[in-house]
């Protein structure tokens, strides 16, 4: 076929816009409301954020019964009227515990505001935590929990958290079957008492926003008080493993889970964005080094990731694979083989052109609509950042040199810290 | 709304564009009518294998995902019964790249022994990563063969067995690109960031120069009706007793198939579907139970499943479950429930068109479905649904001798 086809056509620089459109309305009682206004549906979404996370609870699943029971009963509905309230409106709403934060996520048309607001009070504030409920949610959850357990790869993730951070710390404890007999009603209204009050809450509105939203929520929110203030004791610390490698059987499993890494910096420290890109290149995306040499080449995996994490204490970072079993050594050398590569071998500058176009082009789509715009501020929100963590990250993107990139895989991926955990 | 213009080159490539000014990047989608329904029953997987070697380079480009990293862009693919779909996103001023890149790979992959074997593995593994080596993982390899007595919906898109994949030749590969993969057999559509002038050029001078060739006729048998339930025990290491149920609909172009949609929504949609506040609420006889249709261009499956609290005895759970679906028979409806799904469906539309990909995508499955204008017309087709129609659906497709069910035991539990 014609010559044209052998050459690509020409890339331009890739315009990552960054604008971020966020307006801050504060109501009278504090809630911080954060707008985003922007999208072609009139459709919103509304991020409720409670500092209610795992970090917070003295007792495995506390944190994440408590937010799920959140929908399992008010004082003015049973958890089978609000289920049917919140459907009959179209209102899709989602409950999230994760091991800082905690909340929910409501995804509405325009026209059925005033519902959601009202129903989300009634599910963030009057909660009544029934006995019936919540007996239910832990049988429900311990039969979720042994299916899980049957699969490798989270079998790999529990005893990477244990092996990181320690068994006592809630980023590290692993639920046991016997914690889903140690809940009680008591326990969840205590919980919730403690870190869902009003005037901590942080709410991420997006969407074509409706032109009275600041004023529903100064009706619904805005003048809501908790009935205590609350001092947090402060947090465990954190006790890695000494066990460095721990290998656990499961019966019948015709694949190895991996699971190497260890902890590390995290959004706050500075050289945090170059260990972004470092991460990028070893297995961030499809076209890293991880791919393309365990699955491309030697075709011994489906997929093959690394990916570096924040939390609000500490972050880490993790490869995760699965593969055959008589491969799992093979896989293990070739997955050590990249990483000291990284540290002894300047990265060219073929492959850092790649990487840079392609974490830009992940840019635009971190900036492109009202609900990647709002995931985006909220990855800063949450550490107490601003806009500037995103220049500092395009800048580190466009300017990061070979030698930077080496002298980050020396200091943040030394073989001897990792803990390799593996499954199977 | 989603407005769109849509033409035809001549080598018979289908073109569709949908203008979207408030984003900066531009989505192409490019469906090949070609799925597992298409393969040879001794080789089946191989619509998705080749979905994989797609992926290897092609005449003028030794490797696909390089360049379009180098523009920023992003991509994707799956396979189904019906259909192989690829997808990508590029910042609008470089588009041009994923124009030349897919219409390199229309023209001529690249296809190379070592480059199958690798891809023979990969795939073997995700055969094992996600129906053999996961709990409750293999159901679908039990199910369909069992409702399916003929048509090649009898097998999953990942294969019947590890061997078939095994056993594919460069030639079967070869031939599978040559019969199938024309461009009268696909559907491109961008949906972004684009003038519709410029993408109808771009599309004419990438494309157009494909030539054209006829592709294989298809004729696949058609399912007979059901006569009579089917039903399979199964045990194995799981910890908890599951329950499927699969009844016989009709294809995706028909009425029933809104009523149906809407009824496994009334069954078990979300948390305030009948199946979960009776089974799970009520009698906690279930931990989780789930309904839905299949979607298959020919006709699918109503497909229920449910896994079982420890205790509880399978006959029981299944004798509860078909007292809920005989309650839809009779007149027990009401219109606030059906307002209900409604609403939900006229919620999800909405928001999926808050997605450029999504648009892009609805846009070209409604092109091969025949009807474009009907991406437009969703939530109309489901107003239009009414009680009885609901309630002659569940009696005529909703019988036992139109059901396959496997009860799927564990054998550690016993």
């Amino acid at each position: 076929m014609t010559s044209f086809r052998r050459i690509q056509p020409s890339v331009f620089p890739i315009n990552a816009g960054m604008d971020m459109p966020v307006e801050l309305v504060t109501l009278n009682n504090g809630v911080s409301l954060y707008l985003i206004n922007a999208g072609t549906e009139d459709v919103m979404r509304m991020e409720f954020i409670f500092r209610a996370g795992l970090v917070r609870e003295n007792l495995p699943l506390l944190s994440t019964s408590t937010n799920m029971m959140l929908t399992e009963g008010s004082e003015y509905h049973s958890s089978e009227e609000l289920n049917a309230i919140l459907d009959y409106y179209g209102i899709f709403l989602n409950l999230t515990a994760e091991k800082d934060i905690a909340g929910l996520t409501v995804y509405f048309l325009n026209k059925h505001i005033e519902k959601a607001l009202e129903l989300i009070k009634e599910i963030l504030f009057h909660p009544v935590f029934p006995e019936k409920e919540l007996n239910m949610l832990m049988k429900k959850r311990l039969n979720w929990y042994r299916i899980n357990r049957e699969k490798v790869q989270n079998i790999a993730t529990d005893q990477f958290f244990e092996s990181v951070f320690g068994p006592h710390h809630p980023y590290g404890r692993q639920i046991r079957e016997n914690d889903y007999e140690m809940m009680s009603p008591e326990l969840l209204k205590d919980f919730h008492s403690k870190f869902y009050l009003p005037e901590n809450m942080t709410v991420i509105i997006s969407g074509r926003i409706h032109e009275k939203t600041t004023d529903l929520f100064g009706k619904y929110f805005g003048e809501l008080y908790s009935r205590e203030s609350y001092t947090e004791v402060s947090a465990n610390v954190f006790k890695g493993s000494s066990e460095k490698k721990i290998h656990l059987k499961k019966k019948g499993a015709i694949q190895t889970a991996f699971r190497i890494g260890s902890s590390t910096i995290n959004k706050r420290h500075p050289d945090y964005t170059g260990l972004k890109f470092l991460n990028m290149i070893l297995g961030g995306y499809f076209g890293s080094r991880l791919m393309k040499n365990i699955r491309e080449e030697k075709g011994f995996t489906y997929g093959i990731n690394s990916s570096v994490s924040s939390l609000d204490l500490s972050g880490f970072k993790v490869i995760s694979t699965e593969v055959g079993k008589k491969n799992a050594e093979k896989a293990a050398d070739e997955i050590y083989k990249e990483i000291r590569l990284l540290q002894t071998k300047p990265v060219a500058q073929e492959e850092l052109e790649v990487v840079r176009n392609y974490m830009s082009g992940e840019m635009v789509r971190m900036f492109d609509g009202p609900f990647a715009l709002a995931d985006t501020f909220r990855a800063v929100l949450e550490y107490g950042l601003d806009y500037s963590y995103f220049t500092r990250l395009m800048n580190t993107i466009m300017t990061i040199t070979p030698d930077e990139i080496l002298g980050l895989a020396g200091t943040y991926y030394k073989i001897e810290d990792l803990y390799e955990i593996t499954a199977g | 709304m989603i407005n769109f213009i849509r033409f035809r080159l001549e080598n018979g490539l289908r073109v569709i564009i949908h203008e979207d000014r408030s984003t900066p990047l531009v989505a192409m989608n490019l469906l090949y009518d070609v799925g597992s329904k298409d393969e040879d029953p001794a080789m089946t997987g191989l619509a998705h294998m080749f979905e994989h070697l797609m992926y290897c380079g092609s005449a003028n480009i030794p490797e696909y995902d390089l360049p379009l990293q180098l523009a920023g862009g992003e991509n994707n693919a799956f396979t189904n019964n019906d259909i192989t779909n690829y997808y990508l996103t590029l910042p609008s001023e470089n588009i041009e790249t994923g124009f030349w890149l897919e219409s390199d790979r229309m023209l001529a992959p690249d296809f190379t022994q070592n480059k199958l074997d690798i891809q023979k593995s990969v795939v073997i593994e995700e055969f094992k990563q996600r129906y053999l080596n996961q709990p409750y993982g293999d159901v679908m390899l039990l199910l369909r063969p069992l409702a399916y007595s003929v048509h090649p919906y009898r097998w999953p898109t990942i294969g019947m067995e590890v061997s078939h994949l095994e056993n594919v030749s460069l030639d079967d590969v070869r031939n599978f690109f040559s019969s199938r993969y024309t461009p009268g057999n696909a559907i491109l559509t961008l949906a972004g960031n684009i003038n519709t002038d410029k993408a109808h050029d771009l599309a004419t001078k990438w494309f157009g120069s494909i030539p054209g060739r006829a592709a294989a006729e298809r004729s696949l048998p058609s399912e007979p009706a059901q006569k009579g339930e089917r039903n399979l025990k199964v045990e194995r290491e799981v910890p908890a007793d599951a329950l499927y149920k699969a009844w016989h609909m009709g294809k995706r172009i028909s009425d029933d198939f809104y009523t149906l949609d809407l009824l496994t929504d009334l069954l078990a949609g979300g948390e305030s579907g009948r199946l979960y506040n009776k089974l799970v609420r009520e009698k906690n006889l279930f931990s989780e139970i789930n309904a839905y249709i299949t979607s298959d261009i020919d006709p699918g499956l109503v497909i229920l499943s449910g896994k079982l609290m420890k205790g509880t005895d399978i006959k029981d759970a299944e004798k509860a479950v078909n007292e809920v679906i005989d309650e839809l028979k009779d007149s027990s409806l009401t219109e606030r429930e059906l307002e209900k799904v409604k609403n939900k469906f006229e919620s999800s539309t909405v928001l999926s068109n808050t997605s450029i990909l999504n648009k892009a995508m609805s846009l070209s499955v409604y092109e091969l479905l025949g009807d474009i204008h009907l991406v437009n017309r969703e939530t109309e087709r489901f107003r239009a649904v009414s009680k009885e129609m609901v309630r002659e659906a569940a009696v005529s497709y909703l019988n036992p001798e139109n059901c396959t069910t496997i009860f799927y035991l564990s054998a550690t539990n016993k």
